[in-house]
């Protein structure tokens, strides 16, 4: 009569248990990957928060409403350093403003299995929980310490450590709790499904080339994290390609200006020719030969992580490598992913940019540095919030930083996230 | 404009052109209507009103930019006094010690098990003195209250002052964890006795029930400065009801109970026929010695002479509290019978026997 739409409650009920059923056995049947909605079996159709009637009235006594803009100080806290622990807080921030992380503790993804109190993955929740309650005083993250030192006894000490190795095994234990998140204890690390490895994980392609037969033998290893060789170092950096001065590709700057990241990476896609001392047996012709090994990305993660390594530990000497790396904002993977090998070994290295192919752009969003020498140094971070606005986190004191800033920074772990995300 | 009403042999241009007016108005259709099918739902369903944001409040929040402060406007440095609850012991450490304490307190780290090899020996010793400075020593290293931070840097001063006896063989402590925190030492001076609060758990329970009752020790808790006896077992001074009270106090209701005359090795609780007692206290007296590997050493020579007794783990029979975590366990400070007594006194001075306990060491004793 009125002519106006209505929303009838009960109809809307019983459309969304059809739509949830409808979901889950979608779910059950196909597999998303998709780490923000549902995880084949567990998790329920996305649907946007509609408040119930007592919520409303309690909205409505609290009018005091804060919402999160660009301006806001909501996320971003201090921690306090136990002694020498700027190691770990300096992760703990790169891992706070991961977005997708963020997205999936904020959201209480996390149903825990483990019986004791000590889930670490738990902890993490906790921690997001502590980010975004608004405090301003910083967070003493003392739990997070004793867990990680009970699950990763090989970092437990009070001493000095590498930010590198906390990452690393912080992800680990992360991925071991994580893994009830699945309902199922997968230990099959191609198999797991936890978020850990939906963010974290790619897929490293290692191609041995035999030299007489040219057949190519491949394997796919998971990684975390990209670790990086620089000039500088004991190991020559240049040229970047066997037996060229580096001048043949296009593109290539050879020592003219500084060292970029894409040349690390380069350099660590390059072919390299393993040398008569290191002769592998060709499945293909049956003998020993002499052969050439490459590694490019075959899967990339969500969030890339690069590693320069900057600690030089080999026989003669152990010192910091402080040659500036130049690292861009945003960085396009495609030339060293494995589906771009042939252009490259063709010469082709720039290879022109496909516009509309987006699956391989990052942005960098968290960058952690190193100040100091080998032995005592401090470790902070710069993380970037809401888009553009970068802040860099000092133990407990957080300040604005400005790109330039950024960009500046010597470098040691750079966080890349990929700019657009897709369902497979 | 319908795409029947176009005439079909118009140009082509004009098809495709109104083709894609089509599709083009049912988009901006679709979204304009799904905007407004949301805000409708919204203002019917009553809770439109939750997109107003308090405008006041949201200023506190606001990102601050200037030097000098972080971005919540607070001035830099003055988190110094944070503490926090150590899961494992449930003590209050300060913050920035917290990484220290917990590697003593779960027993990693490097020197960890060394020191819990020198307090064991220390106390095996029973040389109030000799627990003193290797204690101190220790104790220097911890970070058990928060009072500490006061006192860093102050460890050659503390010992001179506190304690005449120490000796020139004090070890020195590593430079990256001695810097720090300090001087408990406080706590051991002129000794009233052990504060049970600087001890770990497993130490508690390794001192009041440790199954060789020649290293066991009073225990009791004095009134006055709060601080364990460190007399034996027959102590003049406190009763057995005191002794099995404070067990209880500290240990649980499954505290064991006091030893009785089966578990002890001497069988009579009075003073025995010195000569075997003094081979026995000269034999003892021979193989301690400050350093590290030798006390361990006579440690565990020790535990071989009397019951067989793991040297970190007080995983005694009598022990029902539950394993130890891996602090290490102190073999108690103080002896069963006076024979005990006797053989702290043998460290300074000459054997000698009296019949109530040396009063000479224990007179500063409360």
């Amino acid at each position: 009569m009125c002519q106006d739409y209505i929303y009838d409650k009960e109809m809307e009920q019983i459309a969304k248990e059809e739509q949830r059923k409808a979901w889950k056995m979608q779910a059950s049947v196909t597999t998303f990957v998709c780490p923000c909605k549902c995880v084949p079996g567990i998790g329920e159709k996305y649907s946007t928060w509609e408040p119930t009637k007592r919520e409303l009235e309690l909205l409505r006594h609290n009018p005091k409403r804060r919402r999160i803009t660009s301006n806001c100080t909501i996320g971003l806290r201090g921690l306090i350093n136990l002694g020498n622990t700027c190691f770990m807080n300096c992760i703990v921030q790169a891992l706070t403003h991961t977005p997708l992380l963020r997205d999936f503790f904020l959201s209480d993804r996390h149903k825990c299995e483990m019986q004791s109190n000590s889930c670490l993955v738990c902890e993490m929740s906790q921690l997001f929980q502590e980010f975004y309650s608004g405090h301003r005083s910083p967070h003493i993250p003392f739990r997070l310490l004793h867990l990680v030192w009970t699950h990763a006894r090989h970092l437990a000490g009070y001493e000095q450590q590498d930010a590198h190795e906390f990452l690393i095994a912080a992800l680990d234990v992360l991925h071991r709790h994580c893994k009830d998140d699945n309902g199922k204890k997968a230990n099959n690390p191609n198999h797991c499904n936890c978020i850990i490895d939906q963010i974290f994980t790619g897929g490293l392609q290692s191609d041995v080339t035999c030299q007489a037969c040219h057949g190519v033998s491949t394997t796919i290893d998971p990684f975390w994290d990209i670790s990086l060789d620089l000039p500088g170092s004991s190991t020559p950096f240049w040229p970047l390609s066997p037996g060229g001065d580096g001048s043949a590709l296009n593109g290539e700057s050879h020592t003219t200006g500084a060292t970029a990241l894409t040349d690390c990476l380069r350099r660590f896609t390059r072919p390299e020719h393993l040398g008569s001392s290191a002769k592998i047996k060709c499945s293909g012709c049956h003998s020993y030969q002499e052969s050439t090994k490459q590694l490019t990305m075959k899967k990339l993660p969500i969030v890339a992580c690069f590693h320069l390594k900057r600690f030089e530990h080999s026989a003669k000497l152990r010192r910091k490598i402080t040659t500036y790396v130049s690292f861009p904002l945003e960085l396009d993977m495609t030339p060293f992913m494995a589906s771009s090998k042939e252009s490259r070994m063709n010469g082709q290295y720039q290879q022109t940019v496909d516009p509309f192919n987006n699956d391989n752009k990052y942005s960098l969003f968290a960058v952690v540095n190193h100040q100091g020498t080998l032995e005592s140094g401090h470790y902070t971070t710069f993380i970037r919030q809401h888009k553009d606005q970068w802040f860099k986190c000092d133990d407990a004191i957080i300040t604005k930083a400005s790109i330039k800033d950024v960009l500046d920074s010597e470098g040691y772990l750079l966080f890349y996230h990929k700019q657009f995300l897709e369902y497979e | 404009m319908k795409m029947e009403d176009m005439p079909l042999s118009g140009p082509d241009n004009t098809r495709l052109e109104a083709l894609a007016h089509d599709i083009y108005s049912e988009l901006v259709e679709d979204a304009c209507l799904g905007l407004c099918f949301e805000v409708h739902r919204a203002v019917k369903q009553g809770y439109f009103f939750l997109d107003e944001t308090d405008q006041e409040s949201m200023k506190e929040f606001e990102i601050v930019d200037q030097p000098g402060v972080d971005i919540f406007g607070q001035v830099y440095n003055q988190w110094k006094n944070k503490e926090c609850e150590c899961p494992n012991c449930k003590r209050l450490i300060a913050a920035s010690r917290f990484a220290p304490h917990l590697e003593k307190c779960l027993g990693m780290g490097r020197n960890s098990s060394r020191i819990a090899n020198r307090r064991l020996a220390s106390s095996n010793n029973m040389s109030k003195s000799e627990s003193d400075q290797e204690d101190n020593d220790d104790l220097n290293d911890n970070d058990w209250s928060y009072g500490a931070e006061k006192k860093t840097k102050k460890r050659k001063s503390d010992k001179s002052q506190n304690s005449p006896r120490r000796s020139k063989s004090l070890k020195h402590k590593n430079g990256e964890l001695g810097s720090g925190v300090g001087a408990e030492s406080y706590k051991y001076n002129y000794n009233t006795g052990i504060s049970y609060e600087t001890l770990g758990p497993d130490e508690v329970r390794s001192l009041l029930t440790t199954y060789c009752v020649f290293l066991q020790q009073c225990g009791v808790i004095s009134e006055h400065t709060k601080k364990m006896c460190t007399r034996s077992q027959r102590c003049p001074q406190h009763t057995d009801e005191q002794r099995r009270a404070v067990r209880l106090f500290l240990l649980g209701p499954s505290a064991p109970t006091l030893p009785d005359a089966d578990a002890v090795e001497t069988d009579s609780f009075d003073i025995p026929d010195p000569q075997p007692l003094m081979s026995r206290l000269q034999w003892e007296d021979s193989d301690i010695s400050p350093t590290d590997s030798a006390s361990s050493k006579a440690s565990t020579n020790h535990s071989d002479s009397r019951k067989p007794k793991k040297k970190k783990k007080p995983s005694l029979p009598l022990n029902s509290g539950g394993g130890g975590s891996g602090s290490g366990s102190l073999a108690g400070g103080g002896g069963s019978s006076s024979q005990s007594n006797i053989s702290i006194s043998t460290k300074k001075k000459r054997p000698k026997l009296s019949a109530p306990p040396i009063s000479s060491i224990y007179d500063d004793l409360a």
